[in-house]
């Protein structure tokens, strides 16, 4: 064990000296998580806002109904705006403007509402009734939110007049507009009962942060277990093998070497992005054992290339290629999961899927839920780590 | 022709290598594919229904919310893989249509439809919608509930008298006109976005990795070598530049090429996309020669590489468009300008949706060839202090 001390010491030394390390552990993960926030978190904190406008050329008890009372309550809501307007043409025009973020002071709208002249006329009536909506195609969320608006105005309204005529056909007297109304006291039978879910999806920034830092990670770690073949490449190793140590002593001071740069590349990242771009990490004992789990899983995946490939070289190119499909598939870059298709059922045969996965459980949740991850990255560690230990071993025996 | 020599032993190097021809021809090609089914085409809100009841009414409330343009209905099995699901942002909602659905509505008695989603936006459109299709459902129950509550029929008496009543009366309806102008990234093809943004952020990413390779040619004393030869320091200079730049080519054309073919990507008019081309791997060139000559080390330089490769492509607009920074932050649009990636965008922007000629591009042309002779300038300028040193 001293042995394999005193390799991974000499390791660690020579990695400081070189930078590269340092760049490829640190500043590389912590500048990218900078601008991919700068970036990415004003599109994610974007706050829908609808603006509409209504032309009532009606002017009946149904028209001003829409109008005051459904619109009304809708511009409650502060990203909502709801101006009305004279002619048709104005709100044409308007929704026909095309969105320039330049120009503040542009008037623009998503979607207009027309109600036509003898709409309320002909609602207290059998005939059918029609209300228009210009839907701006360049505007498709607050548009849609406009045309469910109208069509559920509309059903209230079919309600409301077979309700006035059911009861007619029943003898009831009086005014059938004022039966209507009354008509729409009636609840709906089905009522949708609200509840929210709890978010188990990282913010951008904490996402950012630990999807580059898992993925900087492999290599960070393929530095310390490529060490193996750089003795070699070296002359050093069969000094090494000559000398008076366990050869497993070879193997653990490069593992230890690699487990040790992980952790404190890791660790500096976690603190870094949580101070300097207010990163939430969550619970520090779930944050470790995934970081824990997920160097395990790292080692025993590059420990693999390190075994089967020939050169140093060769070891760099493949654990690369790894690296960097593992990490796009795990979805580090962006969330894979939520984007949904074939690329969401393939992400969990990474280790990156699991890490990732087991941060947004611990965002929404507690330490205990982590534990899957934790356990399905032990378990790539394992099983890639007896691998690699085999592929050692006939290597070294060789 | 001595530069020539060097630019052709450069890109065979480059072309022997394995990591190279997979980072190179295979990866950008995968994310295109990726990027191009899981983002391109519309993108639907996902509504998860839950349908517990086995009825009529419960499979026309489905029915309804299937005709909804802006939504996707996914129907999940239990009520847990839904919870997850909208926990994980798998999912935008879910909704359960409880098993006494149909039996309680038709017997007058009121029905909860559990909505589960996160809070936001997207979760308040969908509800929008839902209510929408609930009240259109309700209609002839609300009558039949209105004649009953009033006294003048039983609730199932009056059910079939609405029904009836109902057949009779026109209907209310939403006459809905598009108006304007779709958001120009609509109007592009399913694979368009992606091939064009990832063979800008490639072109530029593999140019910048190359610097490695002029690294080791000065640090194995190549390059030391070949001045000594009767080779002047400008000839060397031109064919290591030649060389970085043959292989940003090479990948660039062969992205452009195997896109079209495979994808039927639309790269516009192909003279001006290949002059897009020609003058933005020349930018990538040139960078990868000014990494050559500040980096003593070829795996400093392999970070540093990744870490501009992909900073300046998430800034200059490959991986969220520019049309998308435009509408959302202006200042994050200024900011992507200051990346060459961008103008390069603007250009393909240009060709490929608003058949801009090349006059259209010219200003985009020139201000790219701008960044290269500054790169260039800046490149050379050090690597002739540092080769004759």
């Amino acid at each position: 064990m001293r042995a394999a001390w005193t390799i991974a010491v000499k390791d660690l030394k020579q990695r400081l000296r070189d930078r590269s390390a340092i760049i490829v552990g640190i500043i590389a993960p912590l500048v990218l998580a900078a601008i991919f926030s700068f970036v990415f978190n004003p599109i994610e904190d974007f706050e829908f806002s609808a603006t509409y406008v209504v032309v009532d050329q009606d002017g009946g008890p149904a028209a001003r109904l829409f109008v005051d009372q459904v619109l009304g309550a809708m511009a409650a809501d502060d990203t909502i705006t709801v101006d009305e307007l004279d002619t048709v043409e104005a709100a044409r025009v308007l929704v026909d403007v095309e969105v320039d973020p330049f120009a503040e002071d542009v008037q623009s709208a998503d979607a207009a509402f027309i109600l036509p002249a003898g709409f309320s006329a002909t609602v207290v009536s059998a005939d059918p009734a029609t209300i228009e909506v210009l839907a701006g195609r360049g505007s498709q969320t607050a548009a849609g939110v406009a045309v469910a608006v109208a069509e559920q105005f509309a059903s209230q309204l079919q309600t409301a007049r077979v309700a006035a005529a059911t009861a007619e056909f029943y003898g009831l007297e009086g005014d059938r507009a004022e039966i209507g109304l009354r008509a729409l006291g009636v609840p709906n039978l089905a009522t949708v009962a609200d509840a929210e879910a709890t978010s188990k999806i990282l913010n951008g920034t904490t996402f950012y942060a630990a999807g580059l830092a898992i993925f900087f990670l492999f290599f960070t770690v393929q530095f310390g277990v490529n060490g193996m073949l750089e003795e070699r490449h070296a002359g050093t190793l069969p000094r090494l093998l000559a000398a008076p140590i366990p050869k497993f002593a070879i193997v653990a001071g490069k593992a230890i070497t690699a487990a040790i740069m992980g952790v404190v590349s890791m660790s500096v990242l976690v603190v870094a992005t949580s101070l300097m771009f207010g990163a939430e990490w969550g619970n520090p004992l779930g944050v470790l054992l995934l970081i824990f789990g997920g160097i395990f899983a790292a080692i025993g995946i590059m420990g693999i290339v390190g075994a089967f490939a020939k050169t140093a070289e060769q070891a760099q190119v493949y654990s690369s290629i790894i690296a960097v499909v593992l990490g796009f598939m795990g979805g580090t870059f962006f969330p894979v999961g939520q984007s949904g298709g074939l690329l969401a059922q393939l992400r969990f045969v990474t280790p990156h899927a699991w890490f990732m996965q087991g941060l947004g459980d611990l965002a929404g949740g507690n330490v205990a839920d982590v534990f899957p991850a934790v356990f399905a990255l032990v378990v790539f560690g394992v099983v890639c780590g007896t691998l690699a230990a085999l592929g050692i071993r006939r290597g070294l025996a060789a | 022709m001595k530069s020539l020599a060097i630019a052709t032993t450069n890109l065979r190097r480059f072309i022997r290598d394995r990591g190279n021809i997979f980072f190179v021809f295979i990866f950008p090609m995968l994310l295109i594919l990726v990027f191009g089914t899981s983002f391109g085409g519309d993108f639907n809100a996902r509504l998860a229904v839950i349908v517990e009841s086995e009825g009529e009414l419960a499979r026309d409330l489905v029915t309804g919310l299937e005709g909804l343009d802006t939504v996707n209905v996914i129907a999940i099995e239990t009520e847990a893989a839904a919870v997850r699901g909208v926990e994980r942002g798998e999912l935008e909602a879910a909704v359960i249509i409880p098993a006494n659905y149909d039996s309680n509505i038709t017997a007058g008695i009121p029905v909860d439809l559990q909505y589960l989603a996160r809070s936001g936006q997207e979760g308040n459109s969908l509800r929008s919608n839902l209510e929408s299709v609930v009240t259109q459902q309700a209609v002839i129950l609300r009558a039949a509930r209105f004649a009953e509550s009033e006294g003048l029929a039983t609730f199932a008496a009056a059910l079939v008298t609405a029904g009836e009543t109902a057949a009779n009366i026109g209907l209310v309806t939403v006459e809905v006109t598009a108006v304007g102008e779709a958001f120009s990234l609509d109007l592009l093809g399913q694979f368009d976005s992606s091939a064009q943004t990832q063979l800008i952020l490639f072109v530029f990413l593999t140019s910048l990795a190359g610097s490695a390779a002029l690294i080791q040619t000065r640090r194995l004393g190549v390059a030391k070598r070949m001045i000594a030869t009767p080779t002047s320091v400008g000839n060397v200079l031109l064919g290591e530049g030649l060389g970085r730049y043959l292989v940003a080519l090479v990948q660039g054309l062969f992205i452009m090429l195997g896109t079209w073919l495979i994808f039927g990507v639309d790269w516009g008019d192909p003279i001006l996309a290949t002059v897009i081309l020609l003058i933005f791997a020349l930018v990538g060139s040139g960078a990868a020669m000014l990494m050559g000559a500040v980096f003593s080390n070829d795996e400093q330089a392999g970070g540093m590489g990744v870490l501009f490769g992909l900073g300046f492509a998430a800034l200059g607009g490959c991986m969220v468009p520019l049309q998308v920074f435009e509408l959302i932050s202006p200042g994050l649009y200024k900011v992507a300008h200051i990346t060459p990636h961008a103008w390069a965008l603007e250009a393909f922007d240009s060709i490929v949706l608003n058949n801009g000629t090349f006059a259209d591009i010219a200003v985009f042309l020139a201000i790219l060839l701008g960044y290269a002779l500054v790169l260039y300038t800046l490149a050379i300028w050090r690597l002739r202090v540092v080769l004759t040193r």
